[in-house]
C-alpha cells in the first residue's frame, strides 16, 4: 500500500526561491530593527512579512525533499525545521551582547550549522540516503528560524533577547492600578512563542501538502504558501496589540487581512484554472424559503 | 517515489557517518564543559539520556498512516511524527506540572502522561475500528499475539497488511508514550534546572522572578527537541509499524543513536543561551 507523491517540474529553478526567500526574509527582518532607531513600532509588520518571504521559500524545499518520498508524510518535515528553528532562533536573540544587528545573520548561521548536522544524522545514521537531505534539512532549519524570528518581531516589536524578557503587567495596588515590570508579561515568559511556532509551522508544511499530486503546479502552490503565511500573520497581529501600540498593531493586521484576502482570491482563480470542472456551489433553497 | 511503506531504511549504519556524528556529539559535551558551569554537563548528559529515550520509545507505537484508515494495515492511522508529538506532550504537560513536587515525582508524572494518553488512543481507535468500521483486529507480521496467543490469519483480510489495533500493538502504544514522555520530561527538567541556576545573573533578577522566563524557554526547547527527535524516529521507521513485534522494530539502535547526537547538538544550543 503505496500513496504516491508526484510533484511537478520544471518551473522557477529552487535556487532562485533560495535566493529571494533568503535575502528577502533578512533585509525584511533588518528593517522590522528600524523600530529600535526610529523609536516608533510600526515598523513591527516587516516582521509579519520576513515570516511570509521565509515560507514562501520553504514551501519549495519541502516540495523538493518530500518529492523523494520520506516515507513519514509531508507535515514530518515542517515541525522539523521548527523543532531545529527554534532552538537556533533562541540563541540567536542572545547575540545582543555582540551587537542587536547581528541577530538576523547569526540566526542563519546557527540554524545551517544545527540544521546540516540534524541533516547529516538523519542521511548517514538513519540511512535515508536522499541526494538532497543534508541541503534540504539545513534550509528548512534556517526557515525555521527566521519565521519566527520574524514573527516575533511582529508580535513583540522586536527580536533582540532583553526585549524579549521585559513586559509590564498592571498590578492593583490598594486601589490603584499601577504599572509594575514582569517576566511573566513579556513575549518568552507568557510562552507566545508556542502559538508562533504552531502558527508558523502550519503555514510551512500546509501548502505541498494540501497540493501534491499528479495536478501540482507551481504557482498554485507557492500562492497558497503566500496565503498561509498572511493568514498566520493575522493571529499575530491580534497578539501584537498586548506588545505594542494599538496604531502598529492595526497596521500590521490590515496589512495580514489585505495579503490574505489578495492571496486567497488568487489561490481559488488558480485552483480554478488547474480543475477539470468547477460548479459554483448554492445552498438548498427551504420550501416555502426566499 | 511513495510515501509510506517505501523507500530508504536499509540495515546498518555508514561507519563514517556514525563517527562524524559521534564526534560532534562528544564535542558539544566539551564546549559546554569548557564554556558553561559544571552542572550544565550533567543537564547535558540528561538531555541526552531524554533524547535516547523518545527515539527508543517512538518504535514501540503503532503507526498505521494512511492505509490504516482505510482499514488495509494495521495501527493507528496517522504518521509517526504526529502520534509521537501527541503522545509526547501530552506526557510533557503532566511531567511540567508535576515539575514543583520534585524530580522522580515530575519524570513518573511525565510517563503517566504520555502512557495514558496513548492508552485512551488506542482504546478510541479500536472502538472506532470495531464499532464504527466493522473490522475485527488482525496483525499482518505475526500469526499469533506474543502476549494473548490469539490468532490471526483466519481474521485478516485478502490483500491487506492486517487491519485493526491487535492487544500487542496496544501494549507496545502505552509503552511508547510512556518512553516519549519520560523522555520529553527529563529534557524539560534538566534545562529548567539549568535556567533556574543561571537566568537570575543574566537578568539581574530574583530566583524567583525569573522563573517564567525559565519555565517558558525550557518547555519551547524541550517542545523543539521532541519534534527533532520525534521525526528522525519516524524517518528511521519509514511509514507504517505494528508495534515491539514487527521486524522493523529492530532497527531500533540507529534511531538511539541519531537521537542522542541530535539531542547533545541542541542541547548544547539551549545551554549556550545562558553560557553566552
Amino acid at each position: 500500500m503505496t500513496v504516491e507523491i508526484s510533484a511537478s517540474e520544471g518551473g522557477i529553478p529552487h535556487n532562485n526561491f533560495l535566493g529571494i526567500g533568503l535575502v528577502g526574509s533578512v533585509v525584511c527582518l533588518y528593517l522590522a530593527y528600524l523600530n529600535v532607531f526610529t523609536g516608533m513600532d510600526v515598523f513591527s509588520v516587516f516582521g509579519g512579512i520576513a515570516a511570509v518571504f521565509a515560507l514562501w521559500w520553504g514551501t519549495d524545499t519541502i516540495k523538493n525533499l518530500c518529492s523523494y518520498g520520506l516515507g513519514t508524510g509531508v507535515p514530518s518535515a515542517g515541525m522539523l525545521a521548527f523543532g531545529s528553528g527554534v532552538i537556533a532562533m533562541l540563541l540567536a536573540t542572545r547575540l545582543e551582547i555582540i551587537s542587536p544587528l547581528v541577530i538576523p545573520v547569526g540566526a542563519v548561521v546557527i540554524a545551517a550549522i544545527l540544521g546540516a548536522i540534524i541533516g547529516i544524522v538523519a542521511d548517514k545514521i538513519v540511512n535515508m540516503h536522499i541526494p538532497v537531505m543534508v541541503k534540504a534539512l539545513t534550509e528548512m532549519a534556517i526557515v525555521g528560524a527566521l519565521t519566527l524570528l520574524g514573527l516575533t518581531a511582529m508580535a513583540s516589536g522586536s527580536f533582540v533577547f532583553s526585549e524579549l524578557v521585559a513586559g509590564t503587567a498592571l498590578i492593583n495596588v490598594g486601589g490603584t492600578m499601577i504599572e509594575l515590570p514582569s517576566f511573566a508579561a513579556s513575549a518568552l515568559g507568557g510562552c507566545v512563542l508556542a502559538t508562533l511556532f504552531m502558527l508558523g509551522a502550519i503555514a510551512l508544511q500546509h501548502p505541498f501538502n494540501a497540493c501534491l499530486g499528479p495536478n501540482e503546479s507551481q504557482d498554485r502552490t507557492q500562492m497558497l504558501a503566500l496565503e498561509c503565511g498572511f493568514l498566520s500573520m493575522i493571529p499575530v497581529a491580534v497578539i501584537s496589540f498586548v506588545f505594542i501600540s494599538s496604531g502598529a498593531a492595526l497596521i500590521g493586521f490590515l496589512v495580514s487581512v489585505i495579503g490574505w484576502a489578495y492571496t486567497y482570491m488568487e489561490f481559488i482563480k488558480l485552483s480554478k484554472r488547474d480543475a477539470y470542472m468547477w460548479l459554483d456551489g448554492k445552498p438548498i433553497l427551504e420550501k416555502g424559503g426566499e | 517515489m511513495s510515501a509510506l511503506g517505501g523507500g530508504g531504511g536499509g540495515e546498518g549504519m555508514d561507519p563514517v557517518g556514525l563517527g562524524i556524528g559521534l564526534v560532534v556529539a562528544l564535542l558539544s559535551v566539551v564546549i559546554v564543559y569548557i564554556l558553561a558551569p559544571t552542572t550544565a554537563v550533567f543537564a547535558l548528559i540528561g538531555v541526552i539520556i531524554g533524547g535516547a529515550l523518545i527515539g527508543f520509545g517512538i518504535h514501540f507505537v503503532p503507526v498505521g498512516g494512511a492505509p490504516a484508515a482505510m482499514g488495509q494495515s494495521p495501527g493507528i492511522a496517522t504518521g509517526v511524527a504526529m502520534l509521537a508529538t501527541g503522545a509526547g506532550l501530552a506526557g510533557l504537560f503532566g511531567g511540567a506540572w508535576a515539575a514543583e513536587l520534585g524530580f522522580g515525582v515530575a519524570l513518573a508524572g511525565g510517563a503517566i502522561g504520555g502512557g495514558l494518553m496513548m492508552a485512551i488512543t488506542c482504546l478510541m481507535v479500536n472502538v472506532v475500528y470495531v464499532y464504527g468500521m466493522g473490522i475485527p483486529a488482525a496483525s499482518g507480521k505475526v500469526d499469533k499475539d506474543p502476549i494473548t496467543g490469539d490468532t490471526f490469519p483466519a481474521y485478516k483480510s485478502q490483500g491487506t497488511e492486517g487491519h485493526g489495533l491487535p492487544f500487542i500493538s496496544y501494549v507496545g502504544g502505552v509503552i511508547g508514550g510512556m518512553f516519549g514522555g519520560l523522555g520529553g520530561t527529563l529534557i524539560y527538567l534538566e534545562l529548567l534546572e539549568v535556567y533556574k541556576e543561571t537566568l537570575p545573573q543574566i537578568l539581574s533578577a530574583g530566583a524567583e522572578d525569573v522563573i517564567p522566563i525559565a519555565v517558558g524557554l525550557a518547555g519551547i526547547f524541550a517542545v523543539g527537541m521532541f519534534l527533532v527527535n520525534a521525526v528522525l524516529s519516524a524517518y528511521n521507521i519509514t511509514g507504517t509499524i505494528e508495534g515491539p513485534h514487527d521486524p522493523k522494530f529492530r532497527r531500533f539502535p540507529r534511531a538511539v543513536i541519531a537521537c542522542a547526537i541530535a539531542s547533545a547538538v541542541c542541547g548544547m544550543v539551549a545551554i549556550m543561551l545562558v553560557a553566552m
